[in-house]
């Protein structure tokens, strides 16, 4: 296995601290994300991966901790404005606007309705072909896959650097997981990827580098096809165990 | 399940599919809006019939002005703004000053010429409509942005303001109620095959119509509209989208506010008067007509609007006291069949 | 039962009975039941006495709104339409159907309590499975219409001017019974202590109401409806009776007002400015705090009477200008901005506040 160049990690999370109402969420995460890679970020339910997600974005303000995009201080700073950074996100419930056409939906998420988005926009229906039939639907009748696929595609319309995806296997039959592995391989060439996934199998087809998330903490990071082979620390931080 | 019924689902499921988008029940409002429109046709003359219909739909328009503009602000910013009455009494107010202030320079309001009648008639509506719309942009810096997120905290806040603001014209205009000049060529009423045709209504409807248009040719056909529409299912989203959605709060918010202002000019030259409680009057009726409607949803408010002024008005004149009466009786058969009133949020 | 087989919610409860004594704010409550028990000795005045019977009888009425606000979590606007069928129920019996006696004043009483509790019921039953915020203005929309209703119907309510009576025997305003301390025992007093006992009974009945196993399940719905109903409580049926009850006590301390000023109206007893009123007394005393209500009420009847004096006194300093003099006379708009102010810098009421700023100080010094 080549090593890659040492490449400056693009986003730097370092020790933030996020607190929701009283709740101490996020006691410390840390990690970078390299350029041309997919980042995942496991672990068990409620220990602290969406929050982080929605953290970076904006959505939450941390208390502690800085988060650098770029060498970009944006922990601070308004969520449409880390938006027009560059940074796009698929939230857990996908985020839908349900009575809205497939094309309003994209319409929406382009910052400006451009030449650059347009031609994005072919590129993207050409990996996304389902959506190009329905493109006059509301999103709203779109299947649970296609749904996933149009969250997805979305925010690609911009020239986003970082896209962050929240579970998209979620709720999903194994073949539409399949379709989305292969889709998502497909992105990992023009956009870097940070990606919360519960689903296993679908985290070792497509990560490059995982981190685990304890209780709000990150407390392991490393290469994902070492951690496939560690079933020690599987068993501790995912609870899975393959017998 | 044997193959042809497979199919048979199959085919159903994806011509459902493809169809724009599932309405649950939507034979229901027009049903409602043609039992209103037809029921009382059994009961009333022909002559009479016409002329209630045309004041019915004409205080119909003017509740669409206040109320959807109180249904948008809800829908978008999910604010419930208790102070929208006050910004409706506000516009009469400003388009009676603007009246009285143009008339007073060029003599528009009491000549004879239909053209200038009008032209002082809109400068009034648009005066107030900006007026109101700065107090709008206002109010919302400062007492909405606050309480965002707490429907509870605007309930009570937006009263404040609501006294605030009411008070604040019996400040500045005295606490008694004013006569409201109607332009010349407004008043009195037309004879068509013996039926009187009210003047002033159909001027109503028609500039009603108008708004309702460009309020959905924005909607609809902008990007503008597209982002509001976007933001009223689902506003963090939107945020995530590089859009700054407070700016858009403003902007719907002062036009929300333009919108009652412009139904409280138009109101006032209805019933050619203005007194400062009459937002806490209108308030009621704006929030029937919301909640019937559906909340967030232009055309709701149109339909419920006209439910509401259509069936005022025949009851009105059949059995007078019920005319309220038959507006809460609305109220409370919508929200049994629906709880989310006619039209869901957004469309 | 012996201590030793108790569960740590017994033991808990027990303990919180047996600290009650010892809570300062206890004896604090005595004094002030204390100070209404003498008011009129200590004041002469009448105006006096009026404004400090309105603040008991707003007392209650807002301890009532906040069982369903601040206790229950439910948003009704339209909770002064039981006060208001409290009200005309009495006006109605002595005034228009001249029924004066005591019997019949006590069943003006229970019909306005029993009319009360079932409409409360059939409102609750048809509008508490929808959004809260329609709830809200469904309610308001039905006080509003009552208040039309009985502007109108002139036959049965007097219409827009309203009823006025006389109370029976021993209540009744020319009635004398002789000197006690310096002061004569007019109707007037005997009303005053007949109602202050009232509302008294109505407050202890709402706080035990509150403090019950219900009232419990009531703040476990209103912190988090989900997870009670996960609990298998029957949120709604809690609702219902919660709401019931409210309106229930809302209904007497409307017959107690209108025992008190004789006198009845739809602008008196059905407004939506005695709804704000009662909105201003709620968020100024705090929620979730029945004592809060007397705070509220003690704020607003005393600003209310002394506001346009200060008004006054204003005016005569100020110029003969049209507008100055109005801005002068609208007390009622600083009143506005006053509340406004309240409500962005005290969201939890005066009282609400001062109890956090206390208990803060006792983490504190722990």
């Amino acid at each position: 296995m080549e090593a890659d160049p040492v490449a400056e990690p693009v986003l730097k999370v370092e020790g933030i601290h996020t607190f929701i109402g009283k709740h101490h969420i996020l006691q410390g995460v840390s990690f970078d994300v390299y350029p041309g890679k997919v980042t995942v970020l496991l672990g068990r339910n409620g220990a602290g991966k969406t929050t982080t997600l929605r953290s970076i974005m904006g959505l939450l303000s941390t208390s502690q901790g800085t988060i650098l995009f770029q060498n970009q201080a944006i922990h601070h700073m308004k969520s449409f404005e880390i938006a027009r950074l560059g940074i796009g996100f698929v939230p857990e419930d996908r985020g839908l606007f349900n009575l809205l056409t497939v094309e309003e939906n994209f319409r929406v998420a382009m910052l400006q309705e451009d030449e650059g988005s347009h031609q994005r926009l072919e590129f993207i229906l050409d990996i996304f072909p389902d959506l190009k039939r329905f493109w006059k639907a509301k999103a709203g009748v779109l299947s649970g896959g296609q749904k996933q696929m149009l969250a997805i595609a979305r925010p690609l319309v911009n020239r986003n650097e970082l896209l962050l995806i929240d579970e998209p296997s979620k709720g999903l039959a194994p073949i539409a997981i399949e379709h989305l592995i292969e889709a998502i391989l497909r992105l990992k060439e023009h956009t870097m990827i940070i990606l919360v996934e519960q689903n296993f199998y679908m985290a070792s087809r497509l990560g490059d580098d995982f981190h685990l998330f304890d209780d709000g903490r990150t407390v392991h990071k490393g290469q994902m096809e070492e951690l496939v082979q560690n079933e020690e620390l599987k068993k501790r931080y995912l609870g899975i165990s393959s017998t | 399940m044997g193959v042809t019924e497979c199919n048979y689902i199959a085919m159903r499921e994806f011509r459902r599919r493809v169809a724009v988008g599932p309405k649950p029940r939507s034979w229901l409002p027009k049903l409602a809006v043609t039992v209103i429109f037809l029921l009382p046709i059994l009961l009333i003359s022909p002559k009479t019939y016409i002329t209630l219909t045309i004041s019915g739909l004409a205080m119909g328009m003017l509740l669409f002005l206040v109320s959807s503009g109180f249904s948008l602000i809800f829908g978008f910013l999910s604010v419930l703004n208790l102070a929208h009455g006050a910004l409706f009494a506000w516009g009469a107010y400003i388009g009676f000053t603007a009246f009285s202030f143009i008339d007073k320079w060029t003599g528009w309001g009491g000549s004879n010429l239909i053209f200038s009648n009008i032209l002082i008639f809109l400068l009034a509506l648009v005066a107030a409509g900006i007026g109101v719309a700065i107090l709008g942009v206002v109010t919302e810096r400062l007492v909405i942005r606050p309480v965002y997120g707490s429907h509870l905290f605007q309930i009570f806040i937006t009263v404040g303001a609501m006294t605030v603001m009411e008070e604040l014209i019996r400040i500045i205009w005295g606490p008694n109620d004013e006569p409201m000049p109607v332009p010349l060529s407004f008043i009195g009423s037309w004879d068509i095959f013996d039926v009187v045709v009210s003047k002033y209504p159909l001027i109503v409807i028609v500039i009603g119509l108008i708004l309702y248009l460009i309020v959905y040719t924005i909607l609809r056909r902008t990007r503008l509209g597209m982002i509001v529409r976007a933001g009223v299912e689902n506003p963090e989203m939107v945020q995530v989208m590089g859009h700054n959605i407070y700016r858009y709060f403003t902007g719907v918010f002062a036009a929300g506010s333009a919108l009652a202002a412009i139904g409280g000019g138009m109101w006032a030259t209805f019933v050619k008067s203005i007194h400062p409680a009459m937002g806490g009057e209108v308030i009621v009726f704006a929030l029937v007509v919301a909640i019937i409607g559906g909340l967030g949803s232009m055309t709701g408010s149109m339909v419920g609007a006209l439910m509401v002024g259509l069936s005022y008005n025949y009851v009105a004149y059949l059995v007078p006291k019920g005319a309220l009466g038959i507006t809460m009786l609305l109220l409370v058969i919508i929200l049994s069949i629906r709880p989310t009133g006619l039209f869901p949020e957004g469309t | 039962m012996s201590k030793e087989n108790l569960n740590p919610v017994q033991t808990f409860r027990l303990r919180e009975k047996e600290d009650r004594f010892r809570n300062p704010y206890f004896f604090l409550r005595i004094l002030l039941l204390a100070f209404f028990l003498v008011t009129p000795f200590l004041f002469r005045s009448f105006e006096i006495l009026d404004v400090v019977l309105k603040i008991i009888i707003f007392s209650a009425l807002v301890a009532s709104y906040d069982v369903i606000l601040g206790y229950t979590g439910i948003v009704s606007l339209g909770h002064v339409l039981y006060f208001g069928i409290g009200c005309y129920f009495v006006g109605v019996f002595m005034g228009k159907l001249g029924w004066t006696s005591y019997s019949h004043l006590t069943l003006a009483f229970l019909m306005a309590i029993v009319i009360s509790g079932i409409l409360s019921v059939l409102i609750g039953l048809f509008s508490l499975r929808i959004r809260a915020i329609f709830f809200a203005m469904v309610t308001l929309a039905f006080m509003e219409f009552t208040f039309i209703l009985s502007s109108q119907l002139r036959s049965i309510t007097g219409g827009e001017d309203g009823i006025s009576f006389k109370l029976p025997g021993i209540l009744a305003i020319d009635f004398s019974y002789g000197k006690f301390l310096g002061i004569e025992f007019t109707g007037r007093l005997i009303s005053y202590y007949f109602i202050l006992i009232l509302s008294f009974i109505l407050f202890l009945l709402m706080l035990r109401f509150v403090h019950s196993p219900v009232g419990r399940v009531l703040q476990s719905i209103r912190d988090n409806e989900q997870r009670s109903i996960a609990l298998g409580y029957r949120t709604y049926l809690f609702q219902v009776i919660a709401s019931s009850f409210a309106s229930c006590v809302a209904a007497v301390t409307g017959g107690c007002f209108a025992m008190w000023v004789r006198y009845v109206s739809p602008d008196s007893s059905l407004s939506v400015s005695i709804m704000l009123d009662v909105l201003l007394m709620v968020i100024v005393g705090g929620m979730g705090t029945l004592y809060g209500g007397i705070f509220g009420a003690a704020f607003l009847m005393v600003t209310r009477a002394f506001l346009p004096k200060l008004q006054v006194l204003i005016a005569s300093l100020l110029p003969g200008v049209p507008f100055a003099i109005r801005l002068s006379e609208r007390w009622l708009f600083y009143f506005g901005l006053l509340f406004i102010i309240i409500v962005y810098f005290f969201p939890k009421g005066i009282v609400g506040t001062a109890q956090e700023i206390i208990a803060r100080r006792k983490d504190e010094d722990k």
